[in-house]
């Protein structure tokens, strides 16, 4: 079965992030990792592949400036092969845009029956570009997958809800996300680490792609960042003197908040 | 080589990654319970397939070896050995020793003892069938290895005043003799003994005499762990042999018509020994400089961080100075292996002699640059203070790294 993964470069979440203050979004210049909430999304796909006795796993990225650093740390995984699209012209893509580009990047990889995402990128939360690639291919969808089985041209699976989990299927192709839960993401061996260089890893420009330059890029967008500001402090916590009647306080305040 | 490149850069990374989250929240157990290395150890050989690249290079230096056999049986010329590949990269194992020794030093004590001296005296000077019998299983962490040269009376004097004894009788060989500081002694599994065969002549002129032993042969005693100053998550012990029955299989090449009268042998172990030790003393340097240069940036004395003292500077420069010096030691042994070239013996020396000193130094002085919490085993740079020291007497002390230059520079 062969399995496309989409994942995200995202700025190292160690290092202090920064935002440009002309575009308004997160700096994206430096060194580039693979988005932690994809390793899972990776991990699955290989497990799913090994599962069905053969078939690719293939990474599918949109990165500024080739940035090839996070699908190297997905192909030491185990991935086959990868899908970096990357142009200048895609600076400031909004979520739709980006979906345009990656359901197009994913319908050249021949005969992927299963998409695999997370359930948002750790770095833009917008959380809605599964599903617009799902309308994008007009393939069937499930979203915060905890497990995934697949038998028979079907996917299983449970779905995380506030309550615990559905259990859902749909026929393949198919898109589904998958939760941080899913699967526990391998370390990548040594010897997979030595063989990711010289893994197949096709870049391909927007004219590659054939997505209307008009719909993705600054100008594409049907959003627009109108401003950014620092998130405001925390604000000081409440404070009971206790005269006595502190256990009281303590047991209304929790009350209120219905924690007991 | 003057950087890592991108492919050792994810190795670290990866290895970092394992560290942070199997051996950290271990620390305390490993350091002052009773938590013995070897399962983390065998979990990271597994998680990053260092086991089966251990067992894939294993067989095909064995099939070499057959190959030389059988070209010597039939008179031909025996063939080359086969170049390296990438998978034989030291910088493969030498990584893994940096990230762990940034926290667990006494790990890499245990691991290098197992996999390094214990299975390389073995594969260099073992017959093929030795090396099949018990190699394969030291490389992959399996069974744990111990070497056992050390005695209560003879530590830098290994040879010439070595007690221990195997005693010719019919066609066995009888082991007697008491081993002491001995790295995985409690928990060996395979233990390489070293000793001199006693023919009745006078103790300097008998033959060194290597055999190897498993845990649990009648007349072997594995001691508890020794309490020690530092390296507590490497377990050390003594060895007692009395009346240790062998036969010539046991006899490491099955032969006592050793090249220098066995002596040679244990010198190229002492050779690969010595390297490993600038790989440990990197990854001390560079925990301890990235500690202190922290915390000088974080801790404020006098209405400013200690990071603005020119005295406190003067010690950081000092740990980048030492970091830049080892961390070039450690790139030359790799473009040297790579390059199929070895270090002398005077090289090692040179090299385990200056590394071990700079670590000792950074991590002493980030004790001081920490003041009193430095004292405190909270803040890290204690533990890694005390592991350090070892460096500079065990694999040879100072003294005699110091001995081995000179006479190299004297005989030229």
């Amino acid at each position: 079965m062969n399995i496309v993964v989409c994942a995200k470069q995202i700025p190292d979440p160690a290092e202090p992030g920064a935002l440009d203050p002309q575009t308004k979004t997160l700096k994206r210049d430096g060194k580039l990792i693979l988005d932690e909430s994809d390793m899972y999304g990776v991990e699955m796909a290989l497990q799913l592949a090994e599962a069905a006795g053969g078939g690719e796993v293939t990474l599918v990225s949109m990165a500024p400036d080739n940035k090839v650093d996070g699908l190297r740390s997905g192909l030491a995984m185990g991935a086959a092969k990868a899908v970096l699209v990357s142009d200048p012209a895609l600076a400031g893509t909004d979520a739709l845009g980006t979906a345009k580009v990656l359901a197009a990047a994913i319908g050249k990889v021949d005969g992927a029956q299963l998409v695999l995402t997370a359930t948002e990128s750790s770095d833009g939360y917008t959380g809605t570009v599964p599903e617009q690639i799902a309308a994008i291919l007009g393939m069937p969808s499930i979203t915060f997958a905890k497990s995934i089985e697949v038998r028979d041209g079907t996917v299983y699976v449970k779905r995380q809800t506030d309550a615990g989990y559905d259990e859902v299927e749909c026929p393949l192709p198919c898109v589904v996300s998958v939760t941080a839960g899913v699967v526990e993401p391998r370390y990548p061996s040594f010897k997979g680490i030595m063989a990711a260089k010289s893994k197949p890893l096709d870049q391909l420009t927007l004219a590659d792609t054939g997505v209307d330059a008009g719909s993705v890029g600054w100008g594409g967008g049907g959003q627009e960042i109108v401003g950014i500001e620092d998130a405001p402090a925390r604000e000081a916590g409440e404070i009971f003197e206790d005269d006595g009647s502190g256990v009281d306080k303590i047991v209304a305040y929790l009350e209120n908040l219905k924690i007991v | 080589m003057y950087q890592w490149s991108e492919e050792q850069l994810m190795i670290r990374d990866a290895i970092r990654q394992f560290v942070d989250k199997e051996i950290r929240p271990h620390v305390e157990d490993l350091e002052h319970g009773d938590l013995p290395p070897y399962d983390i150890l065998r979990k990271m050989f597994a998680t990053f397939g260092m086991d089966a690249m251990a067992r894939e290079r294993f067989k095909k230096q064995i099939e070499h070896a057959h190959s030389v056999e059988e070209a010597k049986a039939a008179g031909l010329e025996p063939p080359a050995k086969p170049a390296r590949e990438g998978g034989s990269d030291p910088s493969m194992q030498l990584i893994p020793i940096i990230e762990l020794c940034r926290v667990c030093p006494g790990m890499v004590t245990a691991m290098g003892v197992s996999m390094g001296l214990t299975a390389a005296s073995i594969m260099s000077r073992g017959t093929i069938a030795q090396k099949e019998r018990w190699v394969p299983e030291l490389l992959t962490m399996e069974k744990v290895g111990a070497w056992a040269i050390t005695e209560p009376n003879s530590g830098s004097d290994a040879f010439g005043s070595m007690l221990s004894t195997a005693r010719r009788d019919g066609d066995e060989y009888v082991l007697n003799g008491s081993k002491t500081f001995i790295t995985n002694g409690p928990y060996a599994d395979t233990i390489v003994f070293i000793c001199k065969l006693d023919e009745g002549n006078p103790p300097e002129e008998r033959k060194i005499l290597s055999f190897v032993l498993d845990a649990g042969m009648p007349g072997l005693e594995q001691s508890k762990p020794l309490r020690k100053m530092g390296m507590h998550s490497s377990p050390t012990g003594q060895l007692f042999l009395t009346d240790v029955r062998v036969g010539r299989d046991r006899l490491i090449g099955e032969t006592e018509e050793v090249p220098s009268g066995g002596r040679d042998g244990a010198k190229d172990t002492f050779s690969m020994e010595r390297s490993g030790v600038a790989a440990m003393a990197l990854g001390i340097i560079e925990e301890c400089l990235e500690l202190s240069v922290n915390y000088a940036k974080e801790r404020v004395q006098f209405g400013q961080p200690i990071a603005q003292f020119q005295l406190i500077q003067e010690k950081l420069a000092r740990m980048e100075v030492a970091r830049l010096n080892v961390t070039n030691l450690v790139f030359r042994t790799i473009e040297m292996a790579k390059a199929g070239a070895s270090l002398t013996f005077a090289e090692a020396s040179a090299m385990k002699l200056y590394s071990a000193r700079a670590a000792t130094e950074v991590a002493l002085e980030a004790v001081q640059l920490f003041g009193g919490n430095g004292y405190m085993s909270e803040y890290r740079v204690e533990q890694l203070a005390r592991d350090a020291k070892v460096l500079q007497i065990y694999a040879g002390t100072d003294e005699l790294q110091i001995v081995a230059i000179a006479k190299d520079l004297i005989r030229r």
